[in-house]
């Protein structure tokens, strides 16, 4: 088969999801298109290394790495350590306004907020899981962490989402008013 | 199953990564234990409102031609690629211009956190290291692989296809045995100007397989499935070949 025509099959399936997980990842449309391009120049150089079944967590893989590679150029780093008191003050409850937060009332971008600032190590797990559906194993080689790590990521992202301030306004609302 | 061993397992429960047995003894707690309980239909709901109210961004037409023109416009396999942006130090360097160094350095930079069977792939580039430092690669030493094949099939309870690549440079010169992940391997020796490669050669449903090239303890790992079996070359060979190998010797024969 050909380059291109296994960079038809392999990789262009997965160019949506690629560009969604950039998307999130680098939170700007324009920084996920240069990040899927980064990511589809590095894949086509090595096409010939994946199988079928493997490509999409294969080439999330590039997007990732391809993420990071652009984020340490281009941004200051975030740094969350990865044990229950990152939980607390990963995130940082001053940095948002109360007004803003309760103006997103019964607003559905509350939601999707609340995920954009969850902190990275956090995001890109729950996207995985929770967007694409991937396997607790397929995350593990995507994101190169043991599966047990993948397992105490998602909890924490969750118990973040579940408890993060975009969110609370709307929780307490729907607990009150529901019958 | 109490609370305390309970709450912990919810998360990967509610996404069907928990174990059959583990899995009834956390549904029975669950609902027995309203705390629990709840905990659990949180996640659910989390990941409905996840589904219903968070988007999901497809790739803009505009990318997506941009992308499906990349094979045409990008050229492959060359070392001018290097010249791109943040690669360009390694035209500096004495590694200038040297097209295998420059692929090896992009595996490592890009597809090498990709894990598949990280075990198995960790195993047999032990195997392979130990082997070379006893002076142990070769149990049934021939280049003919009628010889070969029958040697492997008295001694596993599989048969594995022995390719002939002389044609293209690799020379077999014969087969061991490695014990690996709980059962015996076939392992098929070849070599190439001076690397010497093992072919790790499983049925293919031996779990599932490593994928993209990788590097352990600066040996390369390459895997392919093809002809039933799962592939795994270990070698000094640079990767890009090693791929190549792996690849044309799980095709078999035929094509
Ligand atoms: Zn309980």
């Amino acid at each position: 088969m050909s380059t291109e025509s296994r960079f038809r099959a392999l990789v262009l399936p997965h160019l949506d999801a690629a560009y969604n997980l950039a998307r999130w990842l680098a939170r700007d449309p324009h920084d996920a298109e240069d990040v899927v391009q980064d990511a589809c120049v590095r894949a086509l150089k090595y096409l010939d290394a994946v199988r079928g079944a493997d490509a999409k967590p294969w080439f999330l893989t590039i997007v990732r790495r391809a993420f990071y590679d652009w984020y340490r150029s281009n941004r200051s780093p975030e740094i969350v350590r990865d044990d229950g008191l990152a939980i607390d003050s990963a995130v940082d409850e001053s940095a948002i306004d109360p007004a803003q937060a309760a103006e997103r009332r019964g607003n559905s971008d509350a939601l999707e907020d609340a995920v954009g600032n969850l902190p990275l190590v956090y995001r890109e797990v729950l996207l995985l899981r929770e967007m694409e559906e991937l396997s607790y194993k397929e995350i593990a080689h995507i994101v190169d962490i043991p599966i047990g790590t993948v397992m105490s990521r998602l909890a924490r992202a969750r118990a973040l989402l579940q408890r993060s301030p975009f969110l609370r306004a709307i929780v307490a609302e729907r607990a009150g008013g529901r019958p | 199953m109490n609370c305390h061993e309970a709450a912990p397992l919810i998360s990967a429960f509610a996404d069907g990564e928990i174990d059959r047995v583990q899995s009834r003894d956390i549904k029975t707690h669950l609902e027995g234990c309203p705390d629990c309980g709840k905990k659990h239909r949180d996640i659910l709901d989390l990941r409905s409102r996840l589904r219903a109210e968070v988007p999901y961004f497809t790739a803009p037409p505009a990318l997506r031609a941009r992308i499906g023109d990349l094979p045409r416009t990008t050229p492959t396999r060359s070392a001018d690629r290097v010249e791109r942006g943040r690669w360009r130090w390694l035209l500096s360097g004495a590694l200038a211009g040297c097209a295998a160094t420059v692929l090896a350095w992009i595996v490592g930079t890009s597809v090498l956190t990709w894990r598949a069977n990280e075990d198995f792939v960790a195993q047999a580039v032990q195997a392979h290291v130990r082997a070379a430092l006893n002076n142990h690669l070769i149990e049934v030493a021939s280049s003919d692989q009628h010889t070969v094949k029958p040697w492997l099939s008295a001694r596993l309870d599989y048969s594995p296809p022995v390719p002939d690549l002389s044609r293209d440079g690799f020379t077999l010169t014969g087969a061991r045995l490695e014990y690996l992940a709980g059962r015996s391997v076939a392992t098929l020796v070849y070599r190439y100007r001076d690397h010497t490669i093992d072919v790790f050669v499983r049925p293919e449903s031996s779990g599932a397989p490593p994928s993209a090239p990788r590097t352990v303890r600066g040996f390369n790992a390459a895997h392919a499935t093809g002809s039933g079996m799962s592939w795994l070359a270990v070698s000094d060979l640079n990767p890009e070949a090693l791929a190549g190998f792996v690849g044309r010797i799980a095709r078999g024969p035929d094509q």
